[in-house]
């Protein structure tokens, strides 16, 4: 065996990887495509006149004085400025008590003793094999007999509790990994647990929270079929729900749907551009670690 | 230390808000669910208990159901393998490439958290029959007229019809996301050690791709096989936003189980029978859970 035929198996080699790694760029590049072009197509759709959409769907606009015409339409007259709001609300209080509820119980789970801790959790975790189309309509009679239904806590209490099973789930994985040492230094300094939970378990768990409420906050921004059953007042139905109805069969205003579509978008991608890595990470943790 | 930890009215002070809530809102209301599946209960009526008819109807005379049914189950095997196929492709070139690696991920992940009510739109004028992608071929001269081109989402023939196999589609580009990263992160998770090692063995990228990372990561394979199963079967918004009334409601050849939930429920005020659609997801979910584990969950090893 020689040095140059080596040599030149290590080139054909590398050459090789080389052309590998180019093949490997253009088709992940050709995916980003079409993952963006549709997005990219909607938002430019919308910046158009209905007739000149109708004529032709894939140009540019042209006429940059009524580039935000149909926005404007879109969130005034078609209430999806309305419904933008009722989802913000409906989403913003279900983190928030979500957040609270749930990491109470992931607390008690993780650090307190009790026997029965894991069997508590397994009860929560049913709850993530559980389709929510089963609970719908007995949910909804029982929440129309309370007169819960047709208003925005009607959502956010069952939102609430579906959420429950994923924040308990991770939150009790963040409280888990707090080194024990911390909570025993707090408790000699004779903390109770409610305070140990507050200054010691809250702020060492500050990934956790964000983790879980972005993607309570997402989920809950996107719900549909709840929505859909519970809410009938045209004031009070969230933005997926507004969109749906606001195309409606009969409309043929095509690029003011257009702009609903980029209005119920944008919020969720603005917090996506900016925590897409915790996102990512949160969504992805609860089904890695079970 | 110990003692305060043990005391029970701290332990029911923290679990309690949760665990009523839970109880209360989603436990209690399948208990509920599986007794009105049992009952003939319309709107402003008692609840008349009826034993099986509901399900009677359900499996023998409605159409509706039957084709709930074929569609529900082709969306669930659609999406469990194209998702376990593509998902695993992906992860695999994400995983080999040094640069852009967050970029290309979060880019294919954007869609599943955005709104599938949105997207669904977003796609029926993709689709639509003269301004999607008829549009592209006519310009393209692949047709003489757009609205000659096929009816994506309006062609009713053949035994799965052809707008099923559209959303099917869209749905996998919506979520395989999900399946790259679930997978992505169970690969970044072997050791580097044992693909050093069998490197110097002589053994080429692809066959320690068959050989090491397809083992080592089949339990993953069972938790993203089952979520895509569950996901699939309890599909709704997608249907619901690229499909007009006609083609999922009555007679419509393009129901799944959640459409019938829905027509059942608020279209027709049968609650009985839309809880009794409701109790047989819920099984289906189940067992589909139950088999997969069963048969694709092997030993986890140590990594």
């Amino acid at each position: 065996m020689n040095v140059e035929f080596d040599n030149s198996v290590v080139d054909k080699n590398r050459a090789q990887h080389k052309a590998v790694q180019v093949a490997i760029y253009v088709l992940l590049s050709i995916l980003v495509l079409v993952y963006i072009l549709p997005l990219l197509w909607i938002v430019m759709s919308a910046m158009k006149p209905n007739s000149d959409f109708k004529s032709t769907p894939w140009a540019l606009p042209h006429d940059f004085s009524s580039l935000m015409d149909n926005f404007v339409f879109a969130w005034t007259k078609g209430h999806l400025g309305r419904a933008t709001l009722n989802s913000f609300i409906v989403a913003t209080v279900t983190l928030i008590i979500s957040l609270v509820v749930g990491s109470m119980a992931a607390f008690a789970i993780a650090r307190l003793r009790f026997k029965l801790s894991k069997l508590v959790l397994t009860y929560f975790m049913i709850g993530m094999m559980i389709p929510i189309h089963c609970v719908l309509f007995s949910l909804y009679t029982q929440f129309a007999s309370w007169k819960l239904t047709n208003t925005l806590a009607g959502l956010i209490i069952p939102y609430v509790a579906f959420s429950l099973p994923i924040t308990i789930y991770i939150m009790t994985g963040f409280f888990e990994s707090i080194p024990n040492e911390l909570f025993e230094a707090a408790v000699i300094d004779g903390c109770s647990v409610p305070r140990l939970f507050v200054t010691v378990g809250l702020p060492l768990a500050k990934t956790g929270f964000m983790v879980t409420g972005l993607m309570s906050f997402v989920n809950n921004w996107n719900e549909l079929l709840f929505a859909l059953v519970f809410i009938s007042d045209d004031e009070l139905k969230t933005l997926p729900v507004s969109l749906t109805k606001f195309v409606g069969p009969h409309s043929t205003n095509y690029t003011q749907m257009f702009a609903g579509i980029v209005i119920a978008v944008i919020p969720t991608i603005i917090v996506y551009s900016i925590f897409a890595n915790q996102i990512v990470e949160g969504l992805t943790a609860g089904a890695v670690k079970g | 230390m110990d003692k305060l930890l043990r005391k029970k009215s701290n332990i029911i002070l923290f679990l309690a808000p949760a665990f009523i809530l839970f109880t209360a809102v989603l436990i209690v209301p399948i208990g509920t669910a599986f007794y009105y599946s049992l009952c003939d209960y319309k709107i402003s009526e008692t609840p008349k208990f009826v034993f099986l008819k509901n399900y009677i109807t359900m499996f023998t005379s409605d159409a509706d159901m039957k084709t709930a049914f074929k569609n529900s189950i082709f969306f669930m095997i659609f999406s469990c393998v194209t998702q376990l196929i593509f998902g695993l492709v992906l992860a695999a070139l994400l995983t080999n490439i040094k640069r852009g690696r967050d970029f290309f991920k979060n880019v294919y992940y954007l869609p599943c958290v955005l709104s599938s009510a949105a997207l669904g739109l977003l796609w029926y004028f993709i689709f639509h029959p003269k301004y999607g992608i008829n549009k592209i071929m006519e310009n393209l001269g692949l047709l003489n007229k757009a609205s000659e081109g096929k009816q994506w989402l309006a062609d009713t023939s053949g035994f799965i019809i052809l707008p099923i196999v559209v959303i099917s589609f869209v749905a996998l580009w919506q979520y395989v996301g999900q399946s790259m990263m679930l997978y992505m992160a169970q690969i970044s998770g072997i050791s580097k050690d044992i693909y050093e090692a069998a490197a110097i063995d002589g053994c080429s990228k692809t066959q320690s791709f068959f050989r090491i990372t397809l083992p080592l990561i089949k339990p993953m394979v069972a938790t993203a096989m089952s979520l895509n199963a569950i996901g699939s079967l309890k599909f709704f918004d997608l249907i619901f936003s690229m499909l007009p009334e006609s083609m999922r409601g009555v007679g419509g050849k393009a129901h799944v189980l959640a459409t019938v939930i829905y027509d059942q429920g608020l279209r027709y005020s049968k609650y009985g029978y839309a809880c009794s659609v409701g109790m047989v997801l819920l099984a289906m979910c189940l067992l589909v859970t139950f088999l997969i584990n069963k048969f694709v969950k092997t030993e986890s090893y140590d990594m």
